[in-house]
Protein backbone atom coordinates (compact mmCIF):
# COMPACT_ATOMS: atom_id res chain seq x y z
CA UNK A 1 0.00 0.00 0.00
CA UNK A 2 2.22 3.00 -1.55
CA UNK A 3 1.89 6.17 -2.65
CA UNK A 4 3.35 7.31 -6.28
CA UNK A 5 3.96 10.11 -7.68
CA UNK A 6 1.44 9.15 -10.65
CA UNK A 7 0.04 6.31 -11.99
CA UNK A 8 2.55 6.08 -13.88
CA UNK A 9 5.03 5.71 -11.65
CA UNK A 10 3.64 3.38 -10.04
CA UNK A 11 3.23 1.09 -13.49
CA UNK A 12 6.80 1.87 -14.02
CA UNK A 13 7.54 -0.06 -10.18
CA UNK A 14 9.74 -3.27 -10.54
CA UNK A 15 7.11 -4.76 -8.60
CA UNK A 16 4.22 -3.81 -10.43
CA UNK A 17 1.54 -6.29 -11.59
CA UNK A 18 -0.63 -6.59 -13.76
CA UNK A 19 -3.82 -7.36 -11.34
CA UNK A 20 -2.85 -4.44 -9.62
CA UNK A 21 -4.20 -2.16 -12.02
CA UNK A 22 -7.47 -2.24 -10.39
CA UNK A 23 -5.72 -0.85 -7.14
CA UNK A 24 -5.20 2.75 -7.46
CA UNK A 25 -7.59 5.39 -5.06
CA UNK A 26 -7.13 8.54 -4.96
CA UNK A 27 -5.58 10.56 -2.10
CA UNK A 28 -9.02 11.97 -1.15
CA UNK A 29 -10.42 8.48 -1.54
CA UNK A 30 -7.75 7.16 0.49
CA UNK A 31 -8.19 9.85 3.36
CA UNK A 32 -11.55 8.72 3.50
CA UNK A 33 -11.11 5.07 3.08
CA UNK A 34 -8.71 5.63 6.37
CA UNK A 35 -10.80 8.44 8.23
CA UNK A 36 -13.69 6.27 8.71
CA UNK A 37 -15.26 6.94 12.54
CA UNK A 38 -13.78 4.28 14.71
CA UNK A 39 -10.12 6.00 13.12
CA UNK A 40 -11.45 9.20 14.96
CA UNK A 41 -10.90 6.49 18.76
CA UNK A 42 -7.53 5.05 18.22
CA UNK A 43 -6.32 7.20 21.30
CA UNK A 44 -10.02 6.70 23.47
CA UNK A 45 -9.45 4.39 26.51
CA UNK A 46 -11.72 1.84 24.75
CA UNK A 47 -10.93 1.69 21.32
CA UNK A 48 -9.75 -2.21 21.45
CA UNK A 49 -12.72 -3.44 22.74
CA UNK A 50 -15.37 -1.00 20.85
CA UNK A 51 -14.05 0.80 18.00
CA UNK A 52 -11.45 -1.66 16.45
CA UNK A 53 -14.20 -4.48 16.26
CA UNK A 54 -16.27 -1.47 13.78
CA UNK A 55 -13.32 -0.74 11.49
CA UNK A 56 -14.42 -4.04 8.98
CA UNK A 57 -18.03 -3.13 8.49
CA UNK A 58 -16.94 0.55 8.04
CA UNK A 59 -14.17 -0.52 5.25
CA UNK A 60 -16.74 -2.49 3.63
CA UNK A 61 -18.99 0.18 3.73
CA UNK A 62 -16.67 2.35 2.51
CA UNK A 63 -15.26 0.88 -0.32
CA UNK A 64 -18.80 -0.34 -1.20
CA UNK A 65 -19.89 3.98 -1.68
CA UNK A 66 -16.51 4.63 -4.02
CA UNK A 67 -17.51 1.72 -5.83
CA UNK A 68 -14.59 -0.71 -4.69
CA UNK A 69 -15.80 -4.02 -4.85
CA UNK A 70 -14.05 -6.66 -6.42
CA UNK A 71 -12.62 -9.37 -4.29
CA UNK A 72 -8.94 -7.33 -4.78
CA UNK A 73 -10.38 -4.88 -2.53
CA UNK A 74 -12.78 -6.33 -0.35
CA UNK A 75 -10.72 -9.06 0.93
CA UNK A 76 -12.54 -12.07 -0.34
CA UNK A 77 -11.38 -14.71 -2.33
CA UNK A 78 -11.54 -14.89 -5.64
CA UNK A 79 -14.52 -16.80 -7.86
CA UNK A 80 -13.09 -20.06 -8.77
CA UNK A 81 -11.39 -20.05 -12.98
CA UNK A 82 -14.26 -21.37 -15.39
CA UNK B 1 -6.57 -14.36 27.09
CA UNK B 2 -6.51 -11.08 29.51
CA UNK B 3 -9.78 -9.49 30.19
CA UNK B 4 -10.94 -6.30 28.39
CA UNK B 5 -10.36 -3.57 30.40
CA UNK B 6 -6.39 -4.38 30.76
CA UNK B 7 -6.07 -5.29 27.03
CA UNK B 8 -7.72 -1.84 26.37
CA UNK B 9 -5.02 0.27 28.87
CA UNK B 10 -2.62 -2.04 27.40
CA UNK B 11 -3.60 -1.10 23.78
CA UNK B 12 -3.86 2.80 24.91
CA UNK B 13 -0.02 2.67 26.67
CA UNK B 14 1.40 0.95 23.29
CA UNK B 15 -0.44 3.58 21.09
CA UNK B 16 0.30 6.53 23.24
CA UNK B 17 3.90 5.61 23.42
CA UNK B 18 4.14 5.10 19.58
CA UNK B 19 2.90 9.05 19.49
CA UNK B 20 4.71 10.24 22.24
CA UNK B 21 8.75 9.01 21.56
CA UNK B 22 8.07 7.51 18.06
CA UNK B 23 8.52 4.01 19.23
CA UNK B 24 6.61 1.18 21.16
CA UNK B 25 7.48 0.08 24.19
CA UNK B 26 8.74 -3.72 25.43
CA UNK B 27 6.49 -5.40 27.27
CA UNK B 28 8.64 -5.28 30.85
CA UNK B 29 7.61 -1.20 29.81
CA UNK B 30 4.87 -2.39 29.34
CA UNK B 31 4.28 -4.52 32.09
CA UNK B 32 5.67 -1.74 34.69
CA UNK B 33 3.47 0.91 33.55
CA UNK B 34 0.21 -1.25 34.46
CA UNK B 35 1.63 -2.29 37.50
CA UNK B 36 2.22 -5.85 35.98
CA UNK B 37 5.20 -8.73 36.32
CA UNK B 38 7.48 -8.39 33.08
CA UNK B 39 6.06 -11.75 32.47
CA UNK B 40 2.90 -11.04 32.55
CA UNK B 41 3.22 -7.89 30.13
CA UNK B 42 4.89 -10.57 27.63
CA UNK B 43 1.87 -12.35 27.55
CA UNK B 44 -0.13 -9.53 27.43
CA UNK B 45 1.56 -8.07 24.77
CA UNK B 46 0.79 -11.38 22.86
CA UNK B 47 -2.99 -11.07 23.83
CA UNK B 48 -3.16 -7.73 22.54
CA UNK B 49 -1.31 -8.19 19.30
CA UNK B 50 -3.71 -11.04 18.48
CA UNK B 51 -6.44 -8.72 19.05
CA UNK B 52 -5.06 -6.57 16.30
CA UNK B 53 -3.76 -8.18 13.80
CA UNK B 54 -3.11 -5.40 11.32
CA UNK B 55 0.02 -5.01 13.78
CA UNK B 56 3.03 -7.48 14.21
CA UNK B 57 5.74 -8.20 16.06
CA UNK B 58 9.30 -8.54 14.69
CA UNK B 59 9.68 -12.61 13.79
CA UNK B 60 11.00 -14.86 16.82
CA UNK B 61 10.79 -11.93 19.16
CA UNK B 62 8.43 -10.04 21.04
CA UNK B 63 9.51 -6.81 20.00
CA UNK B 64 6.44 -4.41 18.34
CA UNK B 65 7.66 -3.71 14.71
CA UNK B 66 4.22 -2.45 13.24
CA UNK B 67 1.07 -1.30 15.26
CA UNK B 68 -0.60 1.16 12.79
CA UNK B 69 -1.04 3.27 11.69
CA UNK B 70 2.46 4.09 13.01
CA UNK B 71 5.67 1.59 12.94
CA UNK B 72 8.69 1.21 15.67
CA UNK B 73 10.69 -0.34 12.12
CA UNK B 74 11.14 2.28 10.40
CA UNK B 75 9.15 2.40 6.71
CA UNK B 76 10.00 4.78 4.01
CA UNK B 77 6.87 6.56 5.31
CA UNK B 78 8.32 9.36 7.31
CA UNK B 79 5.76 11.31 9.71
CA UNK B 80 6.96 15.15 10.98
CA UNK B 81 4.77 17.08 13.22
CA UNK B 82 5.62 19.94 14.76
CA UNK B 83 8.39 20.67 12.73
CA UNK B 84 10.05 16.89 14.34
CA UNK B 85 10.42 13.42 12.10
CA UNK B 86 9.91 11.17 14.96
CA UNK B 87 7.33 8.80 13.46
CA UNK B 88 7.03 5.60 10.56
CA UNK B 89 3.52 4.85 9.44
CA UNK B 90 3.63 1.37 8.29
CA UNK B 91 2.31 2.02 4.37
CA UNK B 92 1.61 4.38 2.50
CA UNK B 93 -2.42 4.10 3.25
CA UNK B 94 -1.76 4.31 6.99
CA UNK B 95 0.28 7.35 6.57
CA UNK B 96 -2.96 8.88 5.60
CA UNK B 97 -4.87 7.91 9.33
CA UNK B 98 -1.72 9.23 11.15
CA UNK B 99 -3.61 12.63 11.54
CA UNK B 100 -6.05 11.26 13.58
CA UNK B 101 -3.13 10.72 16.42
CA UNK B 102 -2.36 13.98 16.37
CA UNK B 103 -5.76 16.14 16.33
CA UNK B 104 -5.12 19.97 15.71
CA UNK B 105 -1.70 19.19 14.43
CA UNK B 106 -0.46 19.16 10.66
CA UNK B 107 0.31 16.15 9.89
CA UNK B 108 3.49 15.66 7.11
CA UNK B 109 4.24 12.54 5.50
CA UNK B 110 7.03 12.30 2.83
CA UNK B 111 7.77 8.92 1.29
CA UNK B 112 10.04 8.71 -1.88
CA UNK B 113 8.19 7.44 -5.08
CA UNK B 114 9.40 4.05 -5.44
CA UNK B 115 9.84 4.26 -9.21
CA UNK B 116 11.55 7.09 -9.66
CA UNK B 117 12.82 8.08 -5.71
CA UNK B 118 11.38 11.30 -6.05
CA UNK B 119 9.28 12.61 -3.07
CA UNK B 120 5.96 12.11 -2.52
CA UNK B 121 4.22 14.78 -0.27
CA UNK B 122 0.58 14.60 1.91
CA UNK B 123 0.14 17.34 4.51
CA UNK B 124 -3.17 16.68 6.73
CA UNK B 125 -4.53 18.07 9.34
CA UNK B 126 -7.93 16.69 11.54
CA UNK B 127 -8.12 14.14 8.69
CA UNK B 128 -8.22 17.00 5.92
CA UNK B 129 -5.82 17.16 3.00
CA UNK B 130 -4.07 20.29 2.80
CA UNK B 131 -1.18 19.67 0.56
CA UNK B 132 0.09 17.19 -1.85
CA UNK B 133 3.29 17.52 -3.64
CA UNK B 134 2.98 16.39 -6.71
CA UNK B 135 -0.78 17.47 -7.04
CA UNK B 136 -1.11 13.86 -9.19
CA UNK B 137 -0.09 11.55 -6.36
CA UNK B 138 -2.18 8.42 -5.91
CA UNK B 139 -1.95 5.55 -3.61
CA UNK B 140 -1.89 1.87 -4.73
CA UNK B 141 -2.85 -1.11 -3.43
CA UNK B 142 0.19 -3.24 -4.86
CA UNK B 143 -1.20 -7.07 -4.10
CA UNK B 144 -5.30 -7.06 -2.45
CA UNK B 145 -6.25 -7.39 0.40
CA UNK B 146 -7.00 -10.67 2.49
CA UNK B 147 -5.23 -13.89 2.87
CA UNK B 148 -5.73 -15.66 -0.60
CA UNK B 149 -3.49 -12.98 -2.26
CA UNK B 150 -0.23 -14.17 -0.73
CA UNK B 151 1.65 -11.26 -0.18
CA UNK B 152 1.06 -9.05 3.33
CA UNK B 153 -1.55 -6.21 2.24
CA UNK B 154 0.94 -3.41 3.27
CA UNK B 155 3.45 -3.60 1.03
Amino acid sequence: MNLFRSEEHARRWSQFQPRSEEGFITLAELAGFFGTESRRHMLDGDYLSTWYPRRGAERRTYLEGIGKTSPFWMGTPDPPER
Amino acid sequence: MADTRLMDQAFQRIMRSLVDTGSAPHYAELARALALPAEEGRSLLRDVMAAYPIGWLHPETDYIASFPPLNSLPTQYRITVRGEQRWFAQCGFEATSATWLFPGQTVRVDAPCLDCGDPVTVEMRDGQITWVDPPGAVGHLAFGFGASRGRPYYL
